[in-house]
């Protein structure tokens, strides 16, 4: 039995809806923010996870992060260190799903030579009229750049807490794989 | 006085704090004098774990065998308790692909009581620590 510890930066446009997943996530689907507050820097949010099939779990350290900042400098120093990614945009704004590959490029220059497990989340499918962000567009994207693909609307509260039990297996995934190397040094 | 190897369990050194727990890999496996066994770190840095001597100790040279370490400080203490730790040596490790990064350390000013480790980087989202041997002298028991 083992309990992992990530750090996991939220990342995507400003109101996208990053907080409103978070929120929605922490608090299993009993918060959900009707108002829009601006993240001001980052957000930090914990929540403990089960990993399915084992007795293992993984607490996550969510850095909510402030949309407003894609090239700030302010970021740099809070987003040290990352575990994992949760890059997000709108289906219904496509500047904001354009703009992943900006956030992408910014969370890992931050790591110097390891790989961080991701999650693409396209937000806001409740407004389907709206959509300008086809699924298998954003699909596609994802698997190019070695992230998985996942579809959420915080609003109606659906899906909300995939993409995150999909991080906590990904970095139970690759714990198990270094401990592996570990005992192939010797 | 002769030279021992501080960390047998005859000498009763001890792990008494480590920030990573998996029971299958625990932090007795640094000091089991055997590089094949390895405490794992769980995730974050930066990680620390605190070796207890149970009375004074005079350290000559200390080997610290582990993999993906970036940087390691180790900070020492004379206190019968783990306190009042003071920092001793830092230093930025090498990253060895396949192969267990071996670090030495020589000292002058090795008198201890307990010795605290902090992992405060590394290569990678964990690493492992397979073995702390410490040369040196037995000096007094804690009084």
């Amino acid at each position: 039995m083992v309990k992992l510890a990530a750090k996991c930066i939220l990342a995507g446009d400003a109101t996208v809806g990053k907080s409103a997943l978070a929120q929605m996530f922490r608090s299993d689907g009993a918060h959900f923010q009707k108002n829009y507050t601006l993240t001001t820097g980052v957000d930090l949010l914990v929540k403990h996870l089960a990993v399915p099939d084992t007795n293992d779990s993984v607490e996550l350290f969510i850095f909510d992060s402030a949309g407003k900042e894609l090239f700030s400098e302010v970021l740099e120093k809070l987003w040290e260190h990352p575990n994992l990614l949760c890059l997000v945009f709108d289906v219904t704004n496509e500047q904001s799903f354009s703009n992943c590959a900006k956030w992408l490029e910014r969370v890992r220059a931050q790591l110097q030579g390891s790989s961080l497990p991701g999650v693409l989340v396209g937000n806001k499918t409740d407004l389907t009229g709206r959509r300008v962000v086809e699924a298998s567009r954003a699909q596609e994207w994802a698997g190019s750049h070695g992230l998985e693909y996942f579809e959420t609307s915080a609003k109606e509260m659906e899906n909300f807490e995939a993409p995150f039990r999909c991080l906590a297996k990904l970095f139970h995934q690759l714990y198990r794989e270094r401990l592996e190397l570990f005992h192939s040094l010797v | 006085m002769r030279v021992i190897d501080l960390c047998e369990a005859s000498e009763g050194t001890e792990v008494i704090l480590a920030t990573s727990s998996d029971e299958k890999y625990p932090p007795e496996n640094i000091i089991d004098g055997n590089s094949a066994t390895f405490w794992a770190t769980t995730g974050m840095f930066p990680q620390e774990f605190i070796i207890c001597f149970h009375r004074h100790v005079k350290i000559e040279k200390l080997t610290l065998q582990c993999y993906f370490v970036r940087s390691v400080r180790i900070d020492k203490s004379n206190a019968k308790e783990p306190v009042d730790f003071e920092r001793w040596v830092e230093r930025d490790l090498v990253h060895t692909e396949g192969q267990l990064q071996t670090e030495e350390f020589m000292f002058r000013d090795g008198n201890a009581t307990h010795l605290r480790f902090v992992i405060k980087s590394a290569f990678d989202h964990f690493v492992s620590v397979h073995r702390v041997s410490i040369e040196g002298l037995n000096v007094s028991s804690l009084t």
